[in-house]
This record gives structure tokens, sequence and C-alpha cells, in this order.
């Protein structure tokens, strides 16, 4: 597919947060290259521990380093800084862990050309692609969906994707406060609020190969529904709190 | 509450004194967490010796005896600052997060454009 766009070369990042990832950058540079996708690629290294600092070092993509781990979200928003100081008309973001198919981001380019602000790529819709979502993750993202819905006003099936492309407003308004960790409903609830235009799209999803998810660590996966419910309301409260 | 419970108290917290101004000293502890913790070991010795008010207070609470209410008002006093402390953790946290942020910032490596 070709991008929605003639100048679509040059105006934008794709931003990709980087933890332990080193058997996936490689390959995941390579596909988004070989996508035909020339947008400037900034990776954001959390503190690696692994060798993905050497791999990162070798590859044609901006590497911002951060010097320990701070989590996804802040590594994100360290991406999306980078992209708001620099003035990418547009971001995408999306994992390093080679789950997220490259071909996909122009289906995402093509919804915000259409008007949406935000884009949120979907495993949810769509023809199956056999990406297997776990059970309890599945009833997760449900619960959080209607949830986002309730709080936000925004229907998105796939509240936990970080498959996105967005406008430089959204990156922007992101940018200033990002949680530091699972920033799915809460981010959806936040955007609603603010009358953000959200669109989600169908995308492919593949499972991963090397490494492990953030959601694989038992104890966090227990904190996770605790955090994201409080985080969500608290979204809330904010904007009442901002509006008095 | 006994006489020698009222000189162990006080004798603790002539000890804490010292303890708390020794660390001022060798900046371990900064001006403003000193005076803190002075003002809460004048505290616990006002409400040691001062038993008329300690009793009214207990008699108020309904609790059994004075060292009662001195270990209700501690536990209330521990809590609150467990949560201070809560705070000024995530304070930290977040003065942290936006260093290494900035690290990361000015400091991009690789493929930068030319567009700064």
């Amino acid at each position: 597919m070709k991008f929605p766009r003639d100048d679509f070369r040059k105006e934008g990042a794709i931003v990709l947060p980087v933890f332990n990832e080193e058997m996936n950058l490689r390959t995941t540079v390579d596909e988004i290259r070989g996508a035909g996708i020339r947008w400037d690629i900034v990776m954001v290294d959390d503190g690696s521990t692994d060798g993905s600092r050497e791999v990162l070092v070798n590859l044609p993509v901006t590497v911002l380093s951060h010097p320990v781990n701070l989590g996804y979200g802040a590594a994100v928003q360290t991406g999306l800084r980078y992209a708001v100081s620099r003035g990418y008309g547009t971001v995408v973001l999306m994992d390093a862990d080679g789950q997220h198919v490259p071909s996909e981001i122009p289906n995402l380019l093509a919804a915000l050309e259409k008007g949406a602000d935000i884009v949120i790529g979907s495993r949810l819709l769509g023809e199956p692609s056999g990406y297997r979502i776990p059970l309890l993750r599945r009833m997760g993202i449900t619960f959080f969906s209607a949830l986002a819905k309730m709080l936000g006003g925004t229907k998105i099936y796939d509240v936990t994707s970080g498959f996105q492309a967005m406008r430089l407003e959204v990156a922007r308004f992101l940018a200033k406060e990002y949680p530091v960790d699972f920033p799915d409903a809460e981010v959806i609830i936040s955007l609603g609020l603010r009358k953000f235009r959200i669109v989600e799209v169908p995308a492919r999803f593949r499972t991963r190969v090397h490494g492990s998810s953030m959601y694989s660590n038992p104890g966090r996966a227990l904190y996770y529904p605790f955090k994201s419910l409080l985080a969500s309301f608290i979204v809330l409260l904010r904007l009442i709190g901002l509006k008095k | 509450m006994s006489l020698q419970a009222k000189l162990v108290i006080t004798a603790f917290a002539l000890f804490n004194v010292l303890f708390v101004v020794e660390l001022l000293r060798k900046r371990k502890l900064s001006e403003s967490y000193t005076l803190m913790w002075l003002f809460v070991i004048a505290a616990v010795v006002f409400f040691t010796w001062a038993e008329r008010f300690l009793s009214s207070i207990t008699s108020y609470l309904g609790a059994i005896t004075p060292v009662s209410t001195l270990t209700l008002l501690s536990l209330l006093f521990i809590l609150v600052m467990l949560i201070f402390f809560s705070m000024k953790i995530y304070k930290m946290e977040r003065l942290i997060k936006e260093m290494a942020q900035r690290v990361a910032l000015d400091n991009p490596k690789g493929n930068v454009d030319s567009k700064a």
C-alpha cells in the first residue's frame, strides 16, 4: 500500500521504546525500512541490560538512552518529547519486540488522514491474524475497554495496544504527562475527555519470538488491573479539578 | 505512668536529640528534617510529663491507660510520616525520571536528523 501523502517521507517519526530487545531490533528496523517507510526511527533504550545498546549503535536509527530503567511509559514519553522538540508532524508508536507489523503503519496513517487525531492499531478488529491473547488478559482488555467508553466516551476495543499513530497535538499533550507503567485505558480516557478524535483500525500482530513481555511478570500482572482502575478514575478527577 | 517509665522515655528522647543533631553535623540529615524530628521528640517528652493533659485525652478516647494513648498517637504519627515519605519518594522518582529523560534527550546518538 502506498503512503497517504507524497510528503510522507520526512515528516514523521517512528518511536520505539526498547528494553532488552537485542534479538529483535535489527529485524524490526529492517522491516520498517522494508515496508518503504523512510521516516526517522527513534529508539528509546530504557536502560537495557542485555546487548541492546551495542546493537542500536550499529543501526541506522536515532538512539535516546535512559541511564537507568524508568519503565515503558517513561520511554514512550521520552520518544514523544524528542519528536515534539523536533517538530515532527506525525508520530507512530510501536513496540520493538516484533509484535507490531510495520507494513500496517500506512493503514494507521490513512485513518489519520481521514481526520483522526490518534489511531490505535487493533488486534481485535478485522480478520484474526493468529495472534493469541491469553484469556485473563482478554478479560482485562474487555473490562478496561468498557471502562474507557464509560469514562472517556470513546469505544476502543484494544485499549492495551501500543501500536498507535498520532498527530503532533496529541504527541505534545502526551509528552507533557504520560503514565510510567501500563499507559492503556488511562491514556484513552484522558484523550477522550479532551475531545481528541480516537479511531481504531484493524492491525495484524504477531507473537513475540524473543524475550518476554512486561505483562509476563506475575506480580506486575496482578498490579496492572488495580493500577489501571485507580488511574482511570483519577484522570476523571483531575479533569474535574482543572475545570474548577 | 510510673516515674521509671517517664525517665526511660526522657532518656531515650535525649539520646535521639543527640543522634539527629549528630546526623545533621555529619551532613546525613537536612536542617528541615532535623527540626521536624526535634519537634517530634519535644512532643513525646511533653506528653510523657504533662500527665493531666495525657489523662484527659485518655479519658476522651476511652483508652485504658495513658500509655495506650501514647501508643495510639505514635501509630497515627507513624502513619502520617509514612504517607509523607511516600510523597517524598514519589517526588524523587519524578525528579530522577526527568533527569534521566533529559540526559537521553540531550544526547541523541546515531542517525539524528537536522531538524533541531
